[in-house]
């Protein structure tokens, strides 16, 4: 369903208002007959301008949400990243218990629950005097987005920093390869639709555009490492090298399979199937999706897959070599890449810029229209961030980094035939479980994925299906001595535990 | 092609360089070279009272200062042959307990990075400030104490100071379990450690690595019960090993676990040495009282000998010093420290022949090396 | 829980009868001294000339199961004669064996006895004047001694024979030949603060030229 703010009518086309605009201001003049293709040039300047900036500046939330949101939520409030801890962290100061904070008493509860999870499973010295740790420290008293200049501060930082070459690199592909790099990285900005009607670009298969772009980007890489004339460099851009390619596969044969279910290589038109056809492409294919995140995490090149930049053996990867404002930018293309990531795991899996539940709470009398005056594009926004905080984030702040023989192994002979088996999948739900009479672009959405009568049922049973195999995969069974120890046996005895002497 | 890590390097956890001879990713030669920071310890203490060398040597190992100065201290009252009396050496086990808490957290908030887990610096860090809080109520200053005298300490535990170290210990024995759950239950960090950098016993033994390095072989020798020197065997403990799972000896799994488990032990040291300490914990003498120092000759004829053998935090520390040097024996004659890191880091340079590139970061962190007492 | 003296003691007589059955009367001195520190525990003290070093080496390497070199010191007497130069070893026995998977080593120190009772070896050997200080390598017998010996030529100047890839390990690579700072002709000495500073803090640093003869 098309979102109800639709910038590009305002710009392009027949009656938007620039064409009036300049229709009206160039009557009588010269340029009168060629009045359209100005309007035109004018309108689509305009949009492309305003959907690039925004995405490009909506990224230092990103940047916001990897360095700071996380930092601080450690730092100044106590607890740490594992859900246990939020109980056993400091107790009996002000700076611990967050819950405070917040207004009209909201917080006793959580107090109420902090207190007894840390009777019941924490600390148990509740008399004794315990840390004292730093308060909050909000910014001129008001805790919105601390740390937030930061970010613009280092870019700063950036541009002032000297520029060197080493001395017997290859200059010509030293230079060239940041801008191919980053080039890339911001074309696919271009391509990224905020909403049905906030696009810069549509074309026809743009979900093979980005992807071709998106691969384009090792190419660069291999350059930088190369003609950096460093051999930890060229160990970086070689194995980044490695290891992009060998993820780019599962990563295509994923985005093939929503292409299938969508029945359409256009990104806008595969969030619409997610609405007429009723289910959100996470419910339908929740491998497809985890394929997805896993591979977009192997392509940005984020912990657990930083092998190349690994700082532990090559300093930076194959970045070394580079000072100031090509750091900066490079830098910046490794975020502007996960952005484009989450972004398309919104539109590819998450309905895009359709609200949860659009499709039921929209039917409700005056609740849905306010629910749908919620404009698409921050829905897209505000998923994105989530999307970016809950898997990118998460997953850089607890998992170690694997190594880079590891991360071919698992990339070929894990993810590719899984996401071989997604290919299928797809393309068996889109022949024998699809209805196509179902879809329908009311506001309520379409029911095409029910079967027995039974409503959501198809996407109902996947996710169902897949989350019991998941949980099943966790439960480790080499929990036993296993002669040579290798991936999935737990630690032979905890810590605490042993007592050497008596066993 | 041979690569050249350091002395400017994330990895080496200090300033030395490792030159690693790859093909591809793979180790085919390494060769290790020491002595940047070579301060010559051992020529200055030959122009230092003994009471002027205890500041020398907490900066031998700076992670882990409170080890050393005790090490020292042991071999001066060899040296000079003076009686500690009994509160003392326990506030000696406390501090030194204390101090092995902080330097294993500072190991392991450098290892984690190693690894690629960014997080484990910013724990271990926070929590590593619990300990030097108290290491600093003690000594005046959060790494280098100039704590223990020949003869006894130099003050007594401050008021107040057992409850803050119980809420403080009670506090992080919670915090382990945390860490071990975001750690050994997560399939990456085993899938790194494990299966890497295999050590043998008898190959370590004859090598000269001691301490954690070995304990993690399935030996559990360790100084402080093979050659007693402090209240140990009075205080509840056990070593801290760990079972092997391979003939091919110990890998970095092995020795990361030895390092929890001796976190844990030390907890366990901390809070049984606070309520077993004779006067109380909660009792302060003054300053020199014979409860905590006992008065120490400060001349040692030409001939006479100390020799101390101290369980520091990566290995077996030992200090031989012989008197009747400048000032008619008020300086020693000569100074010679044993760093457990000067012999593990050539050996532990051999352990990664055969393992990726990737894995030097690993071994080499597993080993915990403090590059400050390898060049003394 | 710990060694007790009397398994030290034990230990150390056990080892010197062993020694004075071997070597005794070939010029290699062995005695029991006690710490004076700590629980005040017995160590074995051995007198070696040099010719006999490598014998005696192998013999506690092999048969008495030293199987632990920890430290080699070397120090220079100026006005020594006989004792010029002083190399002093340290040893330990360690009841240290590799493991079978799975298993670990208990080691329940009440129970330990005979060789498996940690022992300390000191091992003296004294360089006359005259010549060339040097001693035969014992590298090949431990490894641990490897480093030590390089350190030792480094800082002080006494020779290995038969060490092979010997080089400076604390100084630089490119020191002067024959520059070993331990030795005592190199003179060091406090500089305390009234010399240094104007003042009693520390504050104010007297000028780098203070005190020269100008």
């Amino acid at each position: 369903m098309d979102d109800k703010y639709d910038l590009r009518s305002l710009f392009i086309g027949e009656d938007s208002l620039i064409h009036d605009l300049v229709t009206s201001g160039l009557e009588g003049t010269p340029l009168e007959d060629s009045s359209s293709n100005i309007a035109f040039g004018l309108g689509t300047f305009a949009v492309v301008n305003i959907v690039f900036l925004l995405l490009f500046f909506s990224q230092f939330a990103i940047l916001w949400i990897e360095r700071k949101a996380v930092a601080r939520m450690n730092d100044r409030r106590g607890a740490t990243t594992a859900l246990r801890s939020l109980w056993v962290g400091e107790n009996g100061v002000t700076g611990g218990e967050w819950w405070n904070m917040l207004p009209f008493g909201l917080g006793r509860p959580v107090g109420a629950v902090n207190k007894w999870l840390n009777k019941r499973f924490g600390n148990r010295s509740e008399e004794f005097e315990t840390v004292d740790r730093v308060n909050n420290r909000s910014w001129m008293g008001l805790s919105i987005l601390p740390g937030f200049f930061q970010n613009v501060a280092d870019g700063m930082k950036f541009l002032i920093k000297e520029h060197m070459v080493p001395r017997r690199a290859d200059k010509l592909i030293f230079e060239v390869s940041p801008f191919l790099i980053v080039s890339t990285t911001l074309i696919i900005l271009g391509m990224i639709p905020l909403s049905s009607g906030m696009y810069a670009t549509n074309p026809d298969l743009s979900i093979l555009y980005i992807i071709a772009i998106f691969g384009i980007a090792p190419i660069g890489v291999f350059f930088a490492g190369w003609a950096s004339n460093n051999k930890y460099t060229l160990i970086g851009g070689i194995r980044s090298a490695a290891q992009l390619t060998a993820y780019e596969i599962p990563l295509l044969l994923s985005l093939l399979a929503v292409a299938m279910l969508s029945g359409t290589f256009n990104i806008i038109d595969s969030v619409h199937f997610q609405h007429t056809a009723g289910a959100w492409n996470l419910f339908l294919m929740p491998l497809g999706a985890a394929l997805f995140l896993i591979t977009m995490i192997a392509e940005v090149e984020r912990v657990p897959f930083d092998m190349p930049e690994a700082e532990a053996e090559l300093v930076e990867g194959w970045w070394t070599e580079y000072g100031g404002m090509r750091f900066g930018m490079l830098f910046m293309a490794e975020y502007i890449r996960t952005y484009a990531a989450c972004f398309l795991f919104t539109h590819f899996f998450l309905g895009g810029w359709h609200l949860p539940f659009q499709g039921t709470i929209g039917q409700i009398p005056y609740l849905g229209d306010a629910y749908l005056l919620i404009p698409g594009a921050l829905v897209v926004l505000i998923k994105a961030w989530l999307v970016f905080l809950i898997v990118f984030v998460w997953a850089r702040f607890s998992l170690a980094r694997i190594r880079t023989d590891q991360i071919l192994e698992f990339g070929w002979r894990m993810l590719l035939p899984l996401a071989v088996l997604q290919v299928v999948l797809a393309a068996l739900y889109r022949l024998y479980l699809f209805d196509v009479e179902g879809m329908s672009d009311t506001v309520a959405g379409g029911s095409a994925w029910e079967a027995f009568g039974i409503p959501f049922l198809i996407p109902a049973l996947t996710t169902i299906l897949w989350l019991a195999i998941f949980f099943l995969l966790l439960n480790d069974t080499g929990k036993n001595q296993d002669e040579e120890r290798m991936y999935h046996v737990q630690t032979v005895q905890p810590a605490g535990t042993h007592t050497p002497g008596q066993d | 092609m041979w690569i050249t890590m350091g002395p400017q390097h994330p990895m080496t956890h200090g300033l030395w360089t490792l030159r690693v001879k790859v093909d591809g990713e793979t180790v085919v030669d390494t060769e290790a070279e020491l002595g940047y920071i070579h301060r010559g310890v051992e020529k200055i203490a030959e122009a230092r009272d003994f009471t002027q060398v205890t500041p020398y040597c907490d900066r031998l190992c700076y992670v882990s200062a409170m080890t050393w100065a005790n090490s020292y201290i042991y071999a001066a009252e060899d040296l000079l042959e003076v009686d500690v009396p009994e509160r003392a050496e326990y506030i000696r086990l406390i501090s030194a307990e204390i101090q092995r808490l902080a330097s294993h957290l500072m190991w392991l908030g450098a290892f984690g990075p190693d690894i690629g887990n960014l997080t484990l610096m910013t724990w271990c860090m926070r929590d590593r400030e619990m300990f030097l809080d108290l290491l600093q109520e003690l000594g005046g200053s959060r790494m280098h104490y100039n704590y223990p005298r020949i003869g006894g300490v130099k003050r007594d535990l401050p008021v107040g100071f057992a409850d803050r170290t119980r809420a403080k210990v009670k506090l992080f024995e919670q915090r382990i379990k945390e860490y071990e759950m975001m750690l050994d239950q997560s399939t990456i960090w085993l899938v790194r450690l494990q299966g890497v950098g295999y050590t043998r016993a008898e190959d370590m033994v004859n090598s000269g690595v001691s301490g954690p390095n070995v304990r993690a072989a399935g030996v559990n020798y360790d100084v402080r019960w093979a050659h007693p020197y402090s209240v140990y065997d009075q205080v509840d403990w056990e070593p801290a090993v760990e079972k092997p799972t391979s003939v091919k000896g110990a890998d970095c799994y092995d020795r990361y676990r030895v390092r929890m488990e001796e976190m844990v032990q030390s907890c366990k040291m901390v809070l049984d040495a606070l309520d077993k300490i004779p006067g109380g914990a909660n009792t302060h003498y003054s300053t020199g009282d014979e409860m905590i120092l006992t008065k120490a000759p400060t001349r040692a004829p030409e001939g006479a000998t100390g020799f101390s053998n101290y369980e520091c935090t990566r290995g077996a520390s030992k200090f031989y010093i012989e008197g009747g040097g400048d000032g008619r024996g008020k300086n020693p004659y000569r100074l010679s420290i044993r760093s457990p890191m000067f012999i593990t880091i050539p050996y532990v340079a051999k352990t990664m022949i055969g393992y990726k590139v990737a894995d030097i970061p690993a071994i080499m962190g597993s080993f915990d090396p403090c590059i400050g007492e390898t060049d003394r | 829980m710990s060694i007790t003296s009397e398994q030290n003691e034990a230990a150390a007589s056990a080892f010197l009868e062993q020694a004075e059955e071997r070597f005794g009367g070939s010029g290699v001195a062995v005695s029991i001294e006690h710490h004076s520190n700590a629980v005040k525990f017995a160590f074995v003290r051995m007198t070696c000339p040099p010719q006999h070093w490598v014998a005696l080496a192998k013999w506690m390497r092999f048969d008495a199961g030293i199987n632990y070199c920890s430290m080699v010191t070397g120090t220079h007497y100026p006005e020594g004669g006989d004792r010029t130069w002083g190399l002093v070893y340290h040893f330990l026995r360690q009841p240290i064996r590799d493991v079978e998977p799975f298993t670990s080593d208990v080691l329940k120190a009440e129970r330990l006895e005979g060789m498996d009772i940690p022992l300390e070896v000191e091992v003296l050997i004294d360089l006359p004047d005259g010549r060339e200080p040097s001693v035969p390598s014992i590298q090949s017998i431990w490894i641990g001694a490897d480093w030590n010996e390089k350190e030792t030529w480094d800082l002080v100047g006494i020779k290995f024979e038969g060490h092979k890839n010997m080089h400076r390990v604390l100084n630089p690579h490119d020191s002067p030949e024959g520059f070993h700072p331990l030795q005592k002709q190199h003179k060091i000495r406090y500089h305390d603060y009234n010399e240094m500073y104007d003042d009693a803090q520390g504050f104010v640093r007297k000028p780098a030229d203070e005190g020269r003869v100008k």
